[in-house]
């Protein structure tokens, strides 16, 4: 195969399509106004000219999925005796992730490192997964990727990068398995494309403003951050509910919630947030974060110290869905902006709070 | 657990139930596969997760010591859903075992030292398994002090071990309540200031703790005023789990994951979870 | 809107409250946010204009002191039904009155523009001047504002302690306002079917619209979460969304005043106040009521009349 390649616009139908009959293809779908995630059906094709409400993960991660079923079978002759017995299946169809954008891919590499080894669920089906991402025209409401070491044309994670043209789409190749995927596309030669398609890319990294000395650079500063009042105020609006998690492409948490019938039953990996009150909640009612501002310093926390500490970078990917979608705007790269900030008297001022806070508790 | 899927349980049956007070039992368990029991290896202070199948998991410590494999031993407070149903359990019924999990206690860096335990309520459950992993390998260990105690006589768990413990002349037991009976042989007092009362000396000593977050609070204020270094002191945290391998993120504190980094910390470990440069 | 006004109004009202929950600017030209301030000094950072489209009346119950709060006509109806259920107390809440003849929805503006980045956005006589990196676009407000706008009953505050405008009377027909509601009714059984679990399938159970909601008092000890009765799983599948969506809607029967959050809320677009306003229209056939329009009012879901006057009782044989 060639290096590069282009796919005519009047091809792109049939490339799709191409891909539908291989694969089972995820792609941002139009439904009204509102674009999402899902298996394409049909003769359906991607809505590329915005980035999805939500991130591809569920791909990998699903909303909710069976970890294992359970029979319970009871003793004809001593009903006082129940047989158990479980059974674990892992669904691994092969799987494109189309037209996600740079930052969806990106997500995946702050997701791996913690999933891969430890999960068999997730690595079989990314081991099973091609990412075809879409490379992003220009900045979207809230985007901040290349703060956080990403870009619209960023290639973390992709298998192949498609970038829009007028006529058609240049097509780049990155892994063997992008290379599988393309085996049968109508593919023409890419290099009299390149020169317009790396144009558009540099043009469209000039529209992403950084919103804070970015990526390994980031330090976040320790007054600030233990300052119990900066929380407080960054937090009053939050409605802590769990939108920024769940279209977050690299938030991971969890939850495993049991689910039977008769004799038969399930145990289900569901999606949870650490934004939701009762996350800690324990049985004795005894809650570490039951207020909404510790919730909101453990979910930044965790996006750009904690998970930083362990794997060097931040576990965000810039996408900016959190923001744009955030019922009343919680600006996640304004509130790092605040943290990162050098010392000034703001600075003393909160540390001089949380003195005083600490005083009279 | 399964060793290709963490998430899938061992099976195992219940084969003895012990009414320790009248809201904790005891659940002794074997797992169904004979081979698997024969190979299950576990260090003191690590968890496993049992599931009611149905209903759900939950979080206990290992209660018995790897010197005594006959069974697998689990303490259980009645608080929740998991645990009401834990208590319905009865000998022969099935269940799940997800174990072991997490650290364990640094019992290589006590040997040759004093231990000092210092226990409340059902936070002896894993300070038990320590102890009897220690009476087991009893010249590993210089002097044991166990400082025990729970609201009421009533509330006392292990009262078979505590029985034998106060009768050994190599363990030194103190047991107290936070209200007697008139008349009653046993001491009265909070354990944090029945421990500043004995005022163990901290030199060759490490200090284990466990017990409620009230307790805990004041034991490890205490165990600092008497002396003891961050490094001598060690408690087991207590948090809500689900996964047990460090993914699902509902017990994370800091960079840390009590199932996967603890429950096992020390005081020092605990004061660098809070964020530093 | 009169901005100024609003501002002298809170300035003396704050030595009296313990916060002021007003509109701040957002992260972007096109974005109003809710502001909570508790000195006067940032009194002149607040905002009001058609981009404050939130409905800040949600975090009333939540406040523990004495609160002031900037309330448009349709947030107002929040507070007079919050009024009406003793779920806040009318000496705790100073009511800073505005007249409104809408707002601007910032989800419709970002699909008129491509929902490119927003370098400005400026209200000009009728119109919303946005720019973007690929240039300018003139919007009328008419085209940009949330539907509830378009068949506004309410463009003044019923209850307020100060009004920052003079009243304004309402100009959209009665009619107009379930007349989206009577499309999905004239649907056969089968299609509506199809449609709610259509929209109800990109349901991502995230409960923004939920949580946005000001009357829904079950907040965090939802049924959809709980396992204490449980009545649902979190298997992530259509008839379990749908049990939540109705369960939330047949909660807020006759006490939704329709403000619309939860939709405006919902990331993923689903039609949710359709929803509520149809259970409403219903409430207003049965029982002649109308949600948050009069604080001695009760909401008749929790009131029993012997003699209801709209409802034919079944006669024994």
């Amino acid at each position: 195969m060639k290096e590069t390649g282009y796919i005519a616009k009047s091809a792109w139908k049939a490339f799709v399509e191409g891909l539908v009959a291989r694969y089972r293809v995820y792609a941002p779908c139009r439904d009204g106004e509102t674009v999402a995630f899902r298996r394409i059906q049909g003769k359906e094709e991607p809505c590329l000219d915005r980035p999805a409400a939500g991130a591809p993960k569920a791909a990998l991660l699903p909303q909710s999925e069976t970890l294992f079923g359970f029979v319970l079978k009871k003793d004809p002759v001593d009903p006082r005796k129940t047989e158990v017995e479980l059974k674990a299946e892992i669904e691994e169809p092969p799987t494109v992730i189309l037209c996600g954008r740079p930052c969806d891919a990106r997500g995946f590499t702050i997701i791996d490192p913690v999933f891969l080894d430890a999960d068999p669920y997730y690595r079989k089906r990314r081991e099973g997964t091609t990412i075809i991402t879409l490379a992003c025209p220009t900045a979207y409401e809230g985007c901040f990727c290349t703060s956080v070491g990403g870009g619209p044309a960023d290639k973390a994670a992709s298998d192949v990068l498609v970038t829009e043209l007028d006529q058609g789409y240049y097509v780049e190749p990155l892994t063997d398995k992008g290379r599988e995927a393309l085996k049968d596309a109508p593919l023409e030669e890419g290099a009299p494309h390149r020169e317009e398609a790396e144009e558009r890319q540099r043009k469209a990294f000039t529209r992403v403003k950084k919103a804070f000395p970015g990526g390994k650079d980031l330090k976040v500063s320790p007054e600030r951050f233990e300052s119990d009042r900066f929380w407080q105020e960054a937090s009053a609006k939050c409605l802590s509910c769990g939108a920024c998690t769940y279209l977050c492409p690299t938030c991971y948490c969890f939850n495993i919630t049991d689910e039977q019938g008769v004799d038969t039953g399930e145990r289900i990996r569901s999606w949870d947030a650490c934004m939701f009150s009762h996350f800690t909640l324990e049985a004795s009612g005894h809650n570490p974060r039951a207020q909404k501002w510790q919730r909101l310093k453990q979910r930044v926390g965790h996006k750009f110290v904690y998970y930083p500490e362990k794997y060097g970078e931040a576990a965000c990917s810039g996408c900016g869905r959190c923001i744009r979608l955030c019922p009343v705007s919680v600006e996640i790269s304004g509130i790092v902006a605040a943290l990162a900030a050098p010392e000034e008297p703001h600075t003393k001022e909160a540390g001089a709070d949380r003195e005083e806070e600490r005083a009279t508790r | 657990m399964q060793p290709d899927n963490p998430y899938l349980p061992d099976l195992a049956t219940v084969i003895e139930v012990i009414e320790e007070t009248p809201n904790i039992r005891s659940y002794r368990l074997a797992l169904n596969d004979p081979e698997r029991m024969r190979q299950f290896s576990f260090e003191p202070g690590q968890v496993g997760q049992l599931s009611v199948f149905g209903v759900g998991e939950s979080t206990f410590v290992i209660n018995s010591p790897p010197t005594r494999m006959e069974y697998l031993q689990f303490s259980v407070m009645k608080a929740g859903e998991v645990t009401a149903a834990i208590h319905e359990l009865a000998v022969g019924d099935q269940v799940g075992l997800r174990a072991p999990l997490g650290n364990f206690f640094p019992y290589e860096r006590m040997k040759g030292k004093k231990v000092l335990f210092v226990g409340g309520g059902i936070g002896l459950a894993p300070l038990r398994t320590l102890i009897l992993f220690m009476l087991d390998h009893r010249t590993d260990y210089k002097d044991i002090t166990i400082i025990y105690g729970a609201r009421t006589y009533g509330d006392l768990c292990y009262k078979d071990d505590l029985k034998e413990w106060g009768e050994r002349a190599d363990v030194n037991l103190i047991l107290t309540v936070d209200a007697g009976s008139p008349g009653a042989p046993i001491r009265e007092g909070f354990v944090p200031t029945v421990l500043a009362e004995v005022a163990p000396p901290p030199e060759e000593t490490i200090a284990i703790t466990c017990g409620p977050p009230i307790m805990i609070k004041y034991v490890l204020q205490n165990l600092t005023k008497l002396g003891f270094g961050d490094e001598a002191i060690i408690t087991t945290l207590e948090g809500r789990m689900k996964c047990g391998i460090g993914l699902c993120g509902r017990c994370n504190i800091g960079g840390a994951y009590i199932c996967k980094d603890g429950p096992v910390f020390s005081l020092a470990q605990l004061n660098a979870l809070r964020f530093e440069t | 809107m009169n901005a100024k006004k609003m501002k002298e109004a809170l300035r003396e009202a704050l030595p009296s409250v313990d916060v002021v929950i007003a509109y701040g600017p957002g992260f972007d030209p096109l974005h109003a946010e809710p502001c909570f301030i508790k000195d006067a000094g940032r009194v002149d950072d607040l905002i009001l204009n058609p981009l404050c489209e939130h409905n800040l009346a949600g975090y009333l119950t939540s406040q523990k002191g004495r609160t002031a709060v900037v309330v448009k006509g349709c947030d107002s109806r929040t507070v007079v039904q919050l009024l009406q259920e003793g779920l806040v107390e009318r000496e705790k809440v100073h009511l800073i009155g505005v007249p409104c003849r809408g707002v601007v929805s910032a989800k419709k503006v970002m699909a008129a523009i491509g929902h490119e980045k927003v370098l400005s956005a400026v209200f000009e006589a009728d119109s919303l001047v946005v720019t973007t990196g690929s240039g300018e676009k003139r919007l009328p407000l008419m085209e940009v504002c949330p539907d509830k706008c378009r068949s506004c009953q309410y463009p003044t505050p019923l209850i307020y302690d100060v009004l920052v405008d003079e009243p304004l009377a309402a100009d959209k027909p009665p009619e107009s306002v379930y007349e989206d509601v009577e499309v999905l009714e004239a649907a056969s059984l089968e299609e509506r079917k199809a449609y709610w679990e259509k929209e109800t399938g990109r349901c991502i159970r995230c409960y923004a619209c939920r949580n946005a909601c000001p009357l829904c008092v079950c907040q965090d000890s939802c049924i959809a979460e709980t396992r204490d009765p449980h009545w649902m799983s979190q298997k992530s599948t259509v008839s379990e969304k749908m049990m939540f969506h109705l369960i939330h809607a047949l909660h807020l029967a006759g006490r939704c005043t329709e403000c619309g959050e939860c939709e405006r809320a919902c990331p993923m677009g689903i039609p949710l106040a359709k929803l509520k306003r149809k259970i409403n229209k219903d409430l207003k056939d049965l029982f002649g009521y109308v949600p948050g329009t009069s604080p001695e009012d009760r909401p008749p879901l929790s009131t029993f009349r012997v003699d209801e006057e709209r409802i034919e009782e079944h006669k024994l044989p």
